[in-house]
C-alpha cells in the first residue's frame, strides 16, 4: 500500500517541461481510492448534497444552506457544538461530575440526538450486515428480511416467558433474534454454496418470506396476535414485557430515550473489524471475496465461507431488529412490517462506507442524521414544506448511492482531462 | 495497514470538518425564516396552538390524514388558531413527533390520527398530563397506562351505511338486476369501524325492502385493489346489483368492478362520486368536520375541554352522511334518502352499532 501513482511514473517539478507528468487529480484520487476509498465517498457525498441543494433552491426558492442547517439541527448533532458547563451522573452511583454538554431534558438538541442515535444503532448493524457479505463477494439485499426475522423473534420471546429474570430474558431474546437472522440469511448462503443460486435473487425473495410470515403471525387471527382486551381487531403483537426492555441510559425511558443497544452497535463495529482483519475466518472471507477461484486453489472452502459469511451478515441484521424491538418499539404492528425499510438504507450505508468498519460508522451517522433531521418535526414549515421533507432525504440518499456506484465514471472523467493534458504535453 | 488506518482517521476528521463547515457558514447568515410561526404573529394573548400528528399514511392518503389536515386548515381560518402538522414516516416518529408537538411547539391540543397511533398517544398523554389530546377513530378511554387527558373521536359509521343501504335497496327494488333483489358489500378487514358500516347497510336495506338480500365479504386487505375487485366480481356474478366498498384504497377495485359489469358501486369515507356515474353515492365519514368541531370546542372551553371520554360524530353533527348521488338515480329516490337522513338527524330513526350477520357470500 505505497503511495505511488498507479501509472505514468514518478513526479516531475513541471509537467510542461518533461516528457512525464505530475500526478493529476485523477491519479491522486486513484491513490486515495486504493488506500481505503476516502476521497470518492467524500466527493460523492458532497456532490449529492450540492445537487440536493440545487433541488431545494429550484423547488422552494429558499437558501439551501438554511435548509441544511435546519436538517443539521434537527439531527441533534448541534448538541456537540453547544458546549457549556453541566453535570452528568455516574452510572450506579449518586455522584455527579462536570461535563461539557447538557444531557438534561432541557436540551432539545439532546432530544433530537437521542433519536438520531436510535436510528444509528439499526443503520450501523444493517450496514455491517451488507458490508460483511460484500467482503465475501456477495450482495446481501436481504438485510430487511433478516432485520424483520430478528424483530419477530425478539418480540415473541420478549413478550413470552414471564418467569425469566430480566437480564437473562434480554440475553435470551437478543441471542435468539441474532441467531434467527443468521439462520435466515444462512439459507441464501447455503443455496449459493450448494446449487449456485444467486444470493441477490434469493435474499430479495427471502425478504418477502419474512414480510408475509410477519404479517401472518401478527395479523388478524394470527397465532401471535395480541391478547389485549378488545385487541382482536388490531393487527399487532403483544407488548414486550417490562423486564425485557433494554435500559435507557439517556433521555426519558417513556418517551423513546436512547437505549443501551447503542453500545452493542459500537461493539459490533469493533467485532466486525477484528473478525475481518485479525482472524483466520476473516482472512478466508476476504480471500473468497477477492477471488473465489484463487481461494479454492489456496485450499479455502469457498462453500463454507459463503454460508458462514451470510450467517454472520444475518447476525448483524437480526441484532438490529432485536435491539429495535427491545430498545424502543416494544411491539410489532403489521403496518410497521410493511413500511419498515431500514435494511435497505443499510445497503446505502455499506456502499458509502466502502464496507469498512469506520466507513460504516461514519456513513451510518450521516444517514441517521439525514433521516431524523428531515423529519417534519425538525423542519420548520416556514423553511421547508413538510411534504417535501422526506423526499429530500430520499433524494440525497439516492444520489449518494448513484454516485458511489458511478465512482468509476467520475474517475474516468478525471482520466479524460488527464489524458488530454498528456497529449498536450507531448505535442 | 498503518497507512490505511491513518487515512481512515483523516477521512473521519474530514467528514466532521465538512459537517461543521456546512453548518458554520449557514449559521453565520441571519436566518430570516428561522423564527417560529408563533413569534411572527404576536397577538395580545397567547395563540391557541393545535398540533396534528399523522400516522404513516402521509398527507396524500385521500382519506384520514388528508381529511384531518383539511379540518385543521379549516379551523385555522374559522377559529384563528395556529396549527402545525407532523407527518410520521415510521413508527419511530410517533413518540418524538408527539413530544416535539408539546415541548417544542407547545401545542394546547394534540390530535393523533388513526388507531395506529393509539399506544403512542396513550404513552405521551401519560407523560404530559397537563396537555389535552384527541385521537381520531380510537377510543380515548381506558388506553394503556390509563391516561385521563385523551378525547376519542369516533364516528357512527352505521348511520352512513344505513343511508346508502336504504338508497341501494330502493333502487334495486325499482330496477331488479337480472331479476335479482340483491346487494353486496366488500369490507377490508373485519374491524369494528368496517363492521359498523356494513351492519348499517344491512339495516338500511331492510328498512327499504325486507325482501332485498344483502351479502358481504372481506378482502383481508386495505391496499390491493385486485383483491377487492375479485370479491366484487364474484358478488356481481352471483346477482348483486349494487356493491358497497368499505375497504379504503383496496375498495377502489370494487368500484371499477361495478363500472365493468355496468352495475352500481358505492364509495366510502370520502365522496368518491368523482369516479363517474356508476358510483351511486358514497357513505361519507368526514374526519375534517370532526377535527374542526373538536378544535373549536377545545379553543372555546380551554381548560374545561372534556377528556377521558369519547365524542361520537354522526349524521346529526354533519360528520357522517352520504355523498353526491349519481344522475342515474331518480329525484324521488334522492328525496326519499334525504328524508331518512333528516329522520336520523332528528333522532326518530335510531341506527344501532352492531355486527353484521356472519358472511354469506
Amino acid at each position: 500500500m505505497t503511495e505511488t501513482p498507479p501509472e505514468g511514473g514518478g513526479k516531475v517539478e513541471n509537467p510542461r517541461q518533461g516528457g512525464d507528468y505530475a500526478p493529476s487529480v485523477a491519479a491522486r484520487v486513484a491513490v486515495w481510492h486504493k488506500a481505503g476509498g476516502i476521497a470518492v465517498p467524500l466527493l460523492t457525498t458532497l456532490l449529492a448534497f450540492f445537487i440536493g441543494g440545487l433541488v431545494v433552491l429550484a423547488t422552494t426558492g429558499k437558501n439551501p444552506l438554511t435548509t441544511y442547517k435546519a436538517i443539521f439541527e434537527g439531527s441533534g448533532l448541534n448538541w456537540f457544538l453547544e458546549v457549556g458547563s453541566y453535570e452528568i451522573g455516574i452510572p450506579w452511583t449518586e455522584s455527579r461530575v462536570w461535563f461539557p454538554w447538557d444531557t438534561s431534558f432541557n436540551s432539545f438538541a439532546a432530544l433530537n440526538l437521542q433519536q438520531t442515535l436510535i436510528v444509528y444503532v439499526s443503520l450501523v448493524l444493517t450496514g455491517l450486515a451488507v458490508a460483511f457479505a460484500f467482503r465475501c463477494g456477495m450482495f446481501n439485499i436481504g438485510g430487511q428480511g433478516q432485520y424483520l426475522v430478528g424483530a419477530i423473534v425478539a418480540v415473541w420471546i420478549g413478550s413470552e416467558l414471564p418467569g425469566l429474570p430480566g437480564l437473562l430474558h434480554i440475553l435470551v431474546a437478543i441471542v435468539a433474534g441474532a441467531l434467527s437472522g443468521a439462520v435466515f440469511a444462512g439459507i441464501a448462503g447455503f443455496l449459493k454454496a450448494t446449487v449456485g443460486a444467486h444470493e441477490v435473487i434469493s435474499t430479495i425473495m427471502l425478504n418477502y418470506v419474512a414480510l408475509w410470515v410477519g404479517v401472518f403471525l401478527f395479523g388478524l387471527g394470527g397465532p401471535l396476535q395480541n391478547d389485549n382486551v378488545g385487541g382482536e381487531s388490531v393487527p399487532v403483537s403483544n407488548d414486550v414485557l417490562e423486564e425485557s426492555k433494554l435500559n435507557v441510559f439517556w433521555g426519558d425511558p417513556l418517551l423513546q430515550g436512547l437505549h443501551v443497544g447503542f453500545f452493542v452497535a459500537l461493539a459490533a463495529l469493533v467485532v466486525y473489524w477484528i473478525t475481518l482483519n485479525r482472524t483466520t475466518l476473516g482472512y478466508e472471507v476476504r480471500a473468497v471475496g477477492f477471488n473465489p477461484e484463487a481461494a479454492r486453489y489456496g485450499g479455502i472452502s469457498v462453500a463454507r465461507n459463503y454460508v458462514l459469511a451470510m450467517a454472520i451478515s444475518g447476525t448483524f441484521a437480526g441484532l438490529a431488529g432485536t435491539l429495535d424491538i427491545l430498545g424502543w418499539q416494544f411491539r410489532l404492528n403489521t403496518n410497521d412490517i410493511f413500511i419498515s425499510s431500514i435494511g435497505f438504507v443499510g445497503i446505502a450505508v455499506a456502499l458509502l462506507g466502502r464496507n469498512t468498519a469506520i466507513g460504516v460508522a461514519l456513513s451510518g451517522l450521516l444517514f441517521a442524521a439525514l433521516l431524523v433531521g428531515t423529519s417534519t418535526r425538525n423542519l420548520d414549515p416556514e423553511i421547508f414544506r413538510p411534504e417535501l421533507a422526506s423526499n429530500l432525504t430520499l433524494l440525497i440518499q439516492g444520489l449518494v448511492v448513484l454516485f458511489v456506484g458511478a465512482d468509476v465514471l467520475i474517475l474516468y472523467l478525471f482520466g479524460i482531462r488527464r489524458r488530454a493534458r498528456q497529449r498536450q504535453a507531448r505535442t | 495497514m498503518k497507512a490505511r488506518s491513518f487515512l481512515l482517521l483523516v477521512s473521519a476528521a474530514l467528514i466532521a470538518v465538512v459537517m461543521l463547515v456546512v453548518t458554520g457558514t449557514s449559521s453565520a447568515r441571519p436566518a430570516a425564516s428561522a423564527t417560529s410561526p408563533a413569534a411572527s404573529s404576536a397577538p395580545a394573548q397567547a395563540p391557541f396552538k393545535v398540533a396534528l400528528v399523522t400516522d404513516i399514511g402521509g398527507l396524500d392518503d385521500r382519506s384520514f390524514n388528508f381529511l384531518a389536515n383539511k379540518g385543521l386548515n379549516d379551523a385555522k381560518k374559522r377559529f384563528g388558531v395556529q396549527g402545525r402538522v407532523y407527518i410520521s414516516r415510521s413508527e419511530r416518529d410517533y413518540i418524538p413527533n408527539l413530544t416535539a408537538a408539546i415541548r417544542q411547539y407547545r401545542a394546547n391540543l394534540v390530535i393523533g390520527v388513526g388507531f395506529l397511533m393509539a399506544d403512542s398517544v396513550a404513552t405521551v398523554a401519560k407523560a404530559f398530563p397537563a396537555t389535552k389530546f384527541a385521537i381520531v377513530d380510537n377510543s380515548g378511554v381506558k388506553q394503556k397506562g390509563n391516561p385521563r387527558n385523551i378525547r376519542g373521536l369516533l364516528f357512527k359509521e352505521q348511520e352512513a351505511g344505513y343511508l346508502v343501504g336504504y338508497l341501494a335497496a330502493r333502487q334495486i327494488t325499482a330496477r331488479p338486476f337480472g331479476g335479482n333483489l340483491m346487494l353486496g358489500a366488500v369490507g377490508g378487514l373485519k374491524i369494528p369501524p368496517v363492521d359498523r358500516f356494513i351492519a348499517g347497510y344491512y339495516a338500511g336495506a331492510r328498512k327499504a325492502n325486507p325482501k332485498v338480500k344483502v351479502v358481504h365479504a372481506y378482502s383481508q386487505d386495505f391496499v390491493d385493489q385486485a383483491k377487492c375487485k375479485e370479491q366484487a366480481l364474484n358478488m356481481i356474478a352471483n346477482g348483486a346489483g349494487v356493491v358497497f366498498q368499505v375497504a379504503g384504497q383496496c375498495g377502489l377495485g370494487v368500484l371499477s368492478a361495478a363500472k365493468e359489469r355496468n352495475v352500481f358501486g358505492i364509495g366510502v369515507d370520502a365522496d368518491q362520486g368523482y369516479l363517474g356515474q356508476h358510483v351511486m353515492t358514497s357513505a361519507t365519514k368526514k374526519v375534517d368536520v370532526a377535527v374542526l368541531g373538536t378544535v373549536g370546542a377545545a379553543k372555546a372551553s380551554g381548560a374545561n375541554f372534556g377528556t377521558n371520554r369519547d365524542v361520537v360524530f354522526g349524521v346529526k353533527s354533519g360528520a357522517v352522511g352520504y355523498g353526491r348521488i349519481s344522475n342515474r338515480i331518480s329525484p324521488a329516490l334522492k328525496a326519499a334518502v334525504e328524508s331518512i337522513r333528516k329522520q336520523i338527524a332528528a333522532g326518530t330513526i335510531v341506527v344501532r352499532a352492531q355486527s353484521p350477520p356472519a358472511t354469506t357470500g
